[in-house]
């Protein structure tokens, strides 16, 4: 419609707006707005229009980005108290590329505490809630991104993925999530919570908006040491939902224990219907996959407990009051700063890398690291790609694992092996249940192929539907 | 490591972080259970490898062009006086 002109990027954007109002106080899933801005950038974005210049991919598009992304002069909490007030002075290469690109930028979305969660209860501001189902989760950690895609409060977002945090939301709330390559996306400007897996990526309503996002998002940059300096080809431009051949893996592990019935039928399901246009279904093994949860948190909060450490009060974010010595203020400031699953898991990562632990947990988990990957490694001799449901249940109510960490943990139980091994994954909704809360399966990739997983996505998409919108 | 006991109070000094005393057992109960859990782990024998494929390209060691000023890099600082962060003394 923008394209055609039937409708301009102000009234897009101002309608974008009504929409957030009329939901929000519903869904909660925004932290900050920046309407002025965003409305002054829809009328900028016009103008180049008007005068026929060639307009870049997201022109007059409203975007929403999870509020660990750094926004210059947008307010970027990470849902912390510790940064309630931090107003980043450089913008993250990634909204450096959403702005070159013509996006306008709605918002900063609502989060677990630091990317730490899978419900977004750990936010210090407020809970989001599921479009489907408001008393239930939307997942997590980037569950306001998830939500506000799903409530049409945005018509794609950013998040951020650890073990699970794009995909493990979208599956709950019915929605594309890509969690892309490790290397492929900068994660320059993101706030670090485990370096060596968190990764920047899309959501939206259809795999198209997805494949549009993450073209803009991906490529190197200079400014992340881990960026991966390669050439990247447009997915939107090579989409083909002719899967005609493909191989598709089922890790047998992925479909055990721990897994809801009803989540496993919707998936196979969906891959008996991929079988059905073309596609070759083999079963597959990856053995370590019961050990991945125990690797993922010994990294991941090992990770945390040092990335974090540079949240004292010094140069930015929460000081404590009247802080009587130096140490004083570090350990009042942390403690006031932080909230309760942000201290266990800095705790957990302290311990694991203390004097006297480290072979016993670190390093074994990071071996644990290299025996997964090589298992992927070579299931994609075999395979194109991989199949699993995305979370091991649909959308849960709040308070139902908020105090027990192990059974919250576990809702990420599909998704850690992903980022352990660095590998590109999409979640696309395959289901309901019976009242009418979102199933997600999961396509795995082997590394820099995002191509085959959202042809694959985009070939269940045009036999199932696109996104099914829920009342609110 | 079964049955591992950790001391929260001393982890948590190490991290920096002040535990008070009513939320000890908690905490106790809580990472005995994520240990718990992390123990399942079985032993690997093998070594680390890194992937030649992956190397991190490390930038150089000079200084960057960077066009913030001191004014705006302490913006979000909470005390700063004469253009220097300020903390407690540490000296007597």
């Amino acid at each position: 419609m923008l394209g055609r002109g039937e409708i301009s990027s102000e009234e897009l954007v101002k309608s974008q707006y009504e929409r957030i109002e009329e939901v929000e106080p519903k869904v909660d899933a925004y932290l900050t707005l920046d309407r002025d801005n965003a409305i002054a950038r829809a009328i900028e974005i016009d103008k180049l229009r008007a005068g026929k210049e060639k307009l870049p991919a997201l022109a007059g598009i409203p975007v929403g980005v999870k509020d660990n992304i750094s926004t210059k002069g947008i307010r970027t909490t990470c849902a912390s108290k510790m940064l309630e007030n931090y107003v980043p002075v450089f913008n993250a290469t990634v909204v450096e590329k959403l702005k070159e690109n013509g996006a306008v930028i709605t918002g900063k979305l609502n989060m677990d505490e630091f990317a730490m969660g899978s419900s977004t209860e750990n936010s210090y501001f407020k809970k989001t809630k599921n479009p489907f189902n408001v008393s239930c989760v939307p997942g997590g950690s980037s569950g306001g991104s998830a939500a506000a895609v799903s409530a049409c409060e945005a018509v794609v977002a950013l998040g951020s993925d650890t073990g699970g945090s794009i995909r493990q939301p979208a599956s709950l709330c019915g929605v594309v999530g890509l969690k892309p390559t490790y290397g492929s996306v900068s994660r320059y400007g993101l706030v670090a919570f485990a370096s060596s897996l968190d990764q920047i990526g899309s959501f939206g309503r259809c795999v198209k908006d997805v494949a549009l996002l993450q073209d803009v998002i991906q490529g190197y940059d200079k400014m992340d040491a881990t960026s991966a300096n390669r050439s990247y080809a447009s997915l939107y431009e090579n989409l083909n939902s002719n899967i005609s051949g493909l191989k598709i893996g089922i890790p047998k592990e992925y479909f055990g224990e721990g897994i809801k019935a009803e989540v496993k039928e919707a998936v196979m399901r969906s891959v008996n219907e991929l079988e059905r246009q073309g596609a070759i279904v083999k079963e597959i093994s990856l053995p370590s996959t019961g050990n991945a949860l125990s690797a993922y948190y010994i990294i991941a909060c090992a990770e945390a407990s040092s990335n974090l450490a540079r949240f004292d009060g010094v140069k930015y974010g929460y000081r404590c009051e009247n802080p009587q010595s130096l140490m004083d203020m570090y350990e009042r400031t942390r403690s006031e700063g932080f909230g309760r699953e942000v201290k266990r898991r800095i705790i957990l990562g302290t311990f694991v890398l203390s004097s006297g632990y480290f072979d016993a947990y670190y390093k074994k988990a990071k071996l644990m690291q290299q025996r997964i990957s090589a298992e992927f490694d070579s299931a994609y001799n075999d395979v194109d790609v991989i199949i699993t449901p995305t979370s091991p249940f649909e959308a849960f109510r709040f308070g139902d694992k908020i105090d027990d960490p192990i059974a919250m943990y576990s809702a990420d139980i599909c998704t850690v092996t992903v980022n352990i091994a660095g590998l590109p994954a999409v979640s696309i909704p395959c289901g309901y249940s019976d009242v009418g809360l979102p199933y997600g399966l999961q396509i795995i990739g082997r590394r820099f192929d995002e191509q085959t997983i959202l042809n694959t996505a985009l070939a269940h998409e045009q036999c199932f539907g696109e996104f099914k919108s829920c009342k609110l | 490591m079964d049955n591992i006991s950790i001391d929260i109070k001393h982890i948590a000094k190490l991290a920096r972080l002040k535990i008070d005393d009513s939320e000890l057992p908690r905490y106790e109960s809580e990472m005995r259970d994520i240990i718990g859990m992390v123990n399942s782990m079985p032993d690997i024998e093998d070594s680390l490898i890194v992937d030649p494929n992956n190397a991190m390209e490390l930038r150089e060691d000079k200084l960057a062009d960077d066009k913030l000023s001191r004014d705006v890099m302490l913006s979000n600082a909470p005390k700063v006086v004469a253009g220097c962060v300020v903390v407690p003394k540490v000296v007597d």
